[in-house]
């Protein structure tokens, strides 16, 4: 569940008799918690359970490391009316793909119904999930979850009821909610529940309470979960995160014969990992590279022409740096002792040997015979004969034109 | 408040509801001709064979505390989908409903973040099913359809990305999509469909800023404040697109701005915060949007955007690119389609629309239903015209619609020699020169034009230097000014024909040295060359008879300075004569983002003046042709253009006087085939469509009058706004038809009468290179050619 009506509703209500205000609001601060666990312990595969409308996952969605991202809800078509192209890859994904390969699906069904397709995580969160279970599906949650998903991590967040005093309505938060527990309750459940399916638990929060009533706690209430790593030489086999292959294949649909858990929702994002897109990167950092290169190169012409007289090494040195570029002493070491950039007649040749130094190129292929291959595939008519330069016109303003006026 | 203004009746449609037909008594019947030879024409519009026939109901939805973002407007109103029901359609403002809500006003409570928003969902109208404000309805649904069918949204159409074609050696990506559009017409409700692409470069503004120029190493602010300003660049993060309005030099990512909860951030932790973007140049300056320009909002005050241009993807073509014909030969291979490839594609297109399980289902709560072939009925081909050149009369070629070979290959219809002139060249392109007047030399016999010895002087290669040899050689007698230029650095050209427009009025022509390299086309372009310092001296090529007496035709058309938001500049070209060989040219500045001419009136005097002094008489009808009118403008047209045309000419002639108004329209998304041998072609050149695809309440018409060589040809829209001359449809088409065999710099047809393309090409002269109004010692000439 996202947020809770009643907790923010007080919020703008008594932030004008200046009692309680969160700033950010508290329902960014669950997120922005969860954001900083990712970038802490940079998990591949991420589920959120009672995505709500999803704003996690888009939030999550930029975190390079991730690279699956599900989320699971019972109530799932508000939020594809509109919602969906915020999940999906847009224009510019496309042209400036991720390193990694990112996939998003959406499943509508239960958080506690076991489903084979959420095992292998390495992260899973329920942020305000709990308080809204029957007692009924609060006591299956932790088997579901712990026993059978059993990822490597697990957040959860419920409110803190020791904080409701400071609200002027002492009811709940949520009508929806089923309970709400204190920091005592959470923490002796949340215990058992680690000690059960032997996870380690910590307890923190956000939304701090103000300093004159700090017994209360957060008012959100977090606990974070962390599979216990196997002792070496231990028996426990810790499961390898990212396969489900050692489990018997469990969709609830199997189970139960109608379709609860239903896949309503997926997206699949262009990275570097798949080849057409690390050709079409590739490809256009080089051009540009040669171009900028290139540019250097006949600014360095010109004022040789001119007769201004200028040392090799001071050449060698100008050819290599340029603003904008941004390189270490040692990779200019490496730039200035490659084959270096040469022109005959018209053409301009820059050696793959050099570009490869540049870190750009680099970054996208590591050795000079993928770059080769790989160009010779993209802009086959960009290579010289023997594969072993990419080649420009030196005047780019060169070419036959229809003006006159 | 401002937003409901821009989410009114959208401007295309705003144009759907003007009648001018209804005060044209003489085409009350039929504005349909009959002349020409009846060809099967087929149309990119799929016929609407199923629509609601009951009334539907429209309420306003407003929202407590006011929400300006259109998505979330939806959300807030979609979480009462048990209220208004699965079938809806919703614009952002109100809501179309197959059925009456219980209560005339209802109140309903959203929850959008920390807030929670009062939706109140009143009752507005009952809309008869074929109003324009339900076919609004309609295309709002449409798009929902493409939507569904994974097009993807980039400005205002949708795309394919997994049809995205990339250009490796270019950099660019294409993206192919449609634009369509549900609207109205004589016989039937059409959804028109068209191919549309959209470029993407791989190219940041950084890489722009950072491109340094091989000339001066370092490139100054004016040059790349002059390349990106004006620019729209697309941010990866959010899929928006923005329009460059300055650059901020003074600000780097490390500058700090507020967020919305009010805490301060820089763009680097911002846009690593919360989109795992790296900014590597913390140096670089950032862009400044003002956001979206609209003109009903120039009013409203709003904080410009930040944008930092690493982040910021350039889009659409550079001159640059432009002039490279290897990108454009290879973007014109896969964007311009024949009329198959096109046929084949909209055909497919309605295909996917048709089987989509969720589009059909979408559509059937409102039973939509369009056909799967394309609309066809019967247009006409004229007949040709005939060009009068001196004693010589020839055709147009039927199919080529062009004749530069007859034109070339005899006397000009009136001729002006060549005896005092200046060839002006750089050092350089000494050689260029020389072989341009060798071959003047040889071609101009032909033409009946006497050429005497040109002045030959030598330039450096700065306007500067242009102007002082000007300066110096420069006589009452100097008729005419050949400028070779290196290349075609546009202050250059800017900087001499502002010289010689404004400083030092006199006719004069500038060719960049190297088209002149080709020994091939050399004949081709002096040919070229010596009709255009001809016409330009007020020289004339050839005539076609127009049929019409004591006549005089206008063109008035617009350039909007949309990159300096300068003002804008209405061309206004009149004919003198009889012959319409001569035209009478001046241009009115307007306020920027203005369409309305307001300087009509000093024009009208003094065209009508000139005309006068020409003819001893005033003439006996005025014909207007009106281009460069964007969409929704139609009601202000008629309503102050036209009443204010009338007035000045009443004002001079003390009685009404025989006028006809023809609206021009080029940009549209209608197209036009006929088949030949079995296969879907362009139309001839001369074919007139005045059915089918035109309105009821309009007296208007399409005519194919080029020829394209490759692509589909797109035929320019007519419509007759007022007319007290009485012409009869086969009248007015026959006419503009024949208007668009006029154009002097081009011996062929164009696609809009010749004095729409003059004035066309002088507010494009002025306000491109010149920015000031012409020396009027030059207004009787085509200076501008």
């Amino acid at each position: 569940m996202e947020k809770n009506s009643m907790e923010e509703f007080q919020q703008s209500t008594v932030a004008r008799k200046n009692v309680i205000e969160f700033r950010p609001p508290l329902y960014k601060q669950r997120y922005f918690f969860v954001k900083d666990i990712v970038n802490q312990y940079k998990p591949k595969k991420v589920a959120d359970l009672g995505c709500g409308n999803a704003t996690l996952l888009c939030m999550l969605k930029f975190h390079s490391c991730v690279q699956e991202l599900v989320g699971v809800d019972l109530l799932m078509d508000r939020l594809l009316d509109w919602n969906s192209d915020r999940l999906s890859p847009s224009v510019g994904d496309h042209l400036g793909p991720r390193d990694l390969d990112l996939s998003i699906v959406l499943y509508r069904g239960s958080a506690v119904e076991k489903d084979s397709r959420l095992l292998g995580f390495d992260l899973i969160t329920c942020i305000e999930l709990i308080e809204h279970l029957d007692s009924e599906d609060l006591a299956k949650f932790p088997e579901v979850v712990f026993g059978y998903f059993s990822p490597g991590m697990v957040v959860i967040s419920t409110p803190n009821s020791d904080f409701n005093p400071l609200f002027p309505a002492s009811t709940f938060r949520n009508s929806d909610h089923k309970f709400e527990w204190n920091q005592k309750q959470f923490q002796h459940w949340a215990s058992n529940v680690a000690k059960l399916y032997n996870y380690t638990v910590e307890f923190t929060g956000v939304g701090a309470p103000p300093p004159w009533a700090k017994h209360v706690g957060y008012c959100t209430q977090i606990g974070i979960f962390k599979k216990k790593q196997p002792e070496p030489g231990s028996w426990i086999v810790a499961k390898p995160t990212g396969s489900s292959d050692s489990q018997p294949e469990e969709h609830t649909y199997q189970v139960f014969g109608i379709s609860i858990c239903l896949q309503v929702f997926t997206a699949s994002f262009p990275s570097l990992q798949q080849k057409h897109f690390l050709l079409f990167v590739l490809c256009t950092e080089v051009l540009k590279e040669v171009e900028a290169i290139r540019q250097k190169y006949v600014w360095i012409l010109k004022r040789k022409e001119s007769n201004e007289p200028e040392s090799e090494e001071d050449i060698d040195r100008s050819l290599v740096r340029r603003p904008g570029l941004f390189l270490t002493d040692a990779q200019v070491a490496q730039i200035e002792k490659s084959p270096k950039p040469y022109s005959v007649g018209k053409r301009f040749y820059v050696p793959l040997k050099r570009l490869i130094g540049y870190p750009k190129v680099n970054r996208l292929v590591g050795d000079v015979s993928t770059l080769r291959t790989l160009l010779a595939e993209g802009i086959p008519t960009r290579l010289n004969r023997a594969h072993t330069s990419v080649l420009i016109d030196l005047d780019p303003y060169d070419y036959p034109r229809d003006y006159y006026s | 408040m401002s937003l409901k203004g821009k989410r009114g009746l959208g401007a295309i449609f705003q144009d759907q509801v003007v009648n001018t037909r209804q005060y044209l008594e003489h085409v009350k019947d039929s504005t349909t001709g009959t002349q020409g030879r009846v060809v099967k024409i087929f149309t990119n519009h799929f016929r609407v064979i199923s629509r609601p026939e009951l009334i539907t109901y429209k309420y306003n939805i407003d929202y407590m505390p006011e929400i300006e973002d259109g998505k979330v407007r939806t959300d807030l109103l979609c979480q009462h989908k048990q209220t208004i029901g699965e079938c809806h359609i919703f614009d952002g403002n109100s809501l179309l409903l197959p059925h009456r809500l219980q209560k005339q006003k209802t109140e309903l409570v959203s929850r959008w973040g920390t807030k929670i928003v009062k939706v109140t969902i009143e009752f507005c109208s009952e809309l008869k099913p074929t109003s324009v404000d339900c076919l609004r309805y309609y295309n709002i649904l449409f798009r929902k359809i493409l939507k569904m069918m994974d097009l993807k949204q980039v400005g205002r159409n949708y795309y394919n990305e997994n049809e995205a074609m990339e250009f490796l050696n270019h950099k660019l990506v294409i993206w192919p999509g449609y634009i369509t559009s549900i609207l109205e017409y004589e016989t039937s409700i059409t959804l028109c469909a068209d191919v549309n692409h959209k470029l993407l470069r791989m190219q940041t503004a950084y890489d722009l800023i950072m491109h340094v120029d091989s000339k001066s190493q370092r490139k100054d602010i004016k040059d790349i404040t002059k390349e990106l300003v004006g620019s729209i660049v697309f941010t990866k993060y959010n899929n928006r697109t923005y329009r460059v309005d300055a650059i901020n030099w003074e600000e780097t990512p490390r500058s700090t701005f507020k967020k919305s909860g009010g805490e301060e951030i820089t763009f680097v932790d911002y846009y690593k915060e919360q989109h795992g973007l790296v900014v590597t140049d913390l140096t670089q300056p950032l862009l400044v949007s003002k956001g979206k320009w609209k003109k009903s909002q120039q009013d409203t005050p709003h904080e410009p955007i930040m944008l930092v241009p690493e982040l910021c993807y350039l889009t659409g073509l550079t001159d640059e690119m432009r002039k490279d014909y290897r990108v454009m030969r290879d973007l014109a291979m896969h964007t311009r389609l024949d009329p198959e490839k096109r046929q084949h594609e909209l055909q497919r297109f309605i295909n996917i629309v048709q089987r989509h399980k969720t589009a059909q289902r979408e559509l059937q709560l409102w039973d939509l239903k369009f056909d799967s072939d394309f609309l066809s009925f019967s247009g006409r081909i004229m007949k040709e015209v005939r060009i009068l050149q001196g004693s010589r009369a020839f055709n147009s070629h039927p199919q080529f619609a062009d004749w530069s070979k007859e034109t070339r290959s005899g006397p000009l219809l009136n001729v002006k020699s060549l005896d005092y002139w200046l060839v002006l060249y750089p050092r350089r392109n000494y050689g260029a020169a020389c072989s341009l007047l060798q071959s003047l030399r040889k071609v101009t016999p032909t033409m009946g034009i006497a050429m005497r010895e040109a002045k030959m002087l030598e330039v450096n290669d700065t306007v500067q230097s242009y102007i002082t040899v000007l300066e110096t050689y420069v006589s009452s007698k100097t008729q005419m000014v050949l400028c070779v230029l290196s290349s075609d650095r546009k202050d250059l050209y800017d900087g001499i024909k502002k010289y010689l427009c404004v400083n030092c009025p006199i006719p004069s022509q500038c060719v960049v040295a190297r088209t002149l390299d080709k020994p091939q086309t050399l004949m081709t372009i002096a040919t070229k060359i010596a009709q255009q310092m001809n016409c330009k001296m007020g020289g004339a090529l050839w005539k076609v008879e127009t049929g019409l007496r004591n006549a005089m035709f206008i063109g008035i058309d617009c350039f909007h300075d949309i990159v300096n938001r300068r003002k804008s500049i209405a061309g206004f070209v009149s004919s003198v004569n009889q012959e319409l060989t001569q035209w009478f040219s001046q241009c009115v500045f307007q306020e920027a983002g203005q369409e309305l001419v307001n300087g009509l009136r000093a024009c009208l005097e003094a065209a009508l003046k000139l005309w006068y002094k020409h003819n001893l008489f005033l003439p006996q009808s005025i014909i207007v042709y009106r281009d460069g009118v964007g969409d929704g403008q139609l009601q202000a047209l008629i309503e102050h253009e036209v009443p204010q045309i009338r007035s000045s000419l009443k004002s001079v002639y003390g009685d009404e006087v025989r006028l006809t108004v023809v609206v021009v329209k080029k940009r549209i998304n209608t197209r036009f085939f006929a088949e030949y041998h079995g296969r879907l072609q362009n139309p001839l050149p001369g074919t007139v469509i005045d059915v089918g695809v035109t309105k009821r309440q309009w007296y208007d018409f399409f005519i194919v009058s080029q020829s394209v060589k490759d692509g589909t040809v797109t035929p320019t829209h007519y419509n007759v706004i007022h007319d007290t001359v009485h012409f009869t449809p086969d009248g007015i088409q026959c006419l503009t038809y024949r208007l668009c065999h006029m154009y002097y710099n081009l011996s062929g047809v164009i696609r809009v009468p010749a004095p729409c393309h003059y004035a066309h090409k002088l507010a494009y002269l002025v306000g491109q290179s010149i920015h000031q109004e012409p020396h009027y010692s030059l207004a009787s000439r085509l200076f501008y050619l």
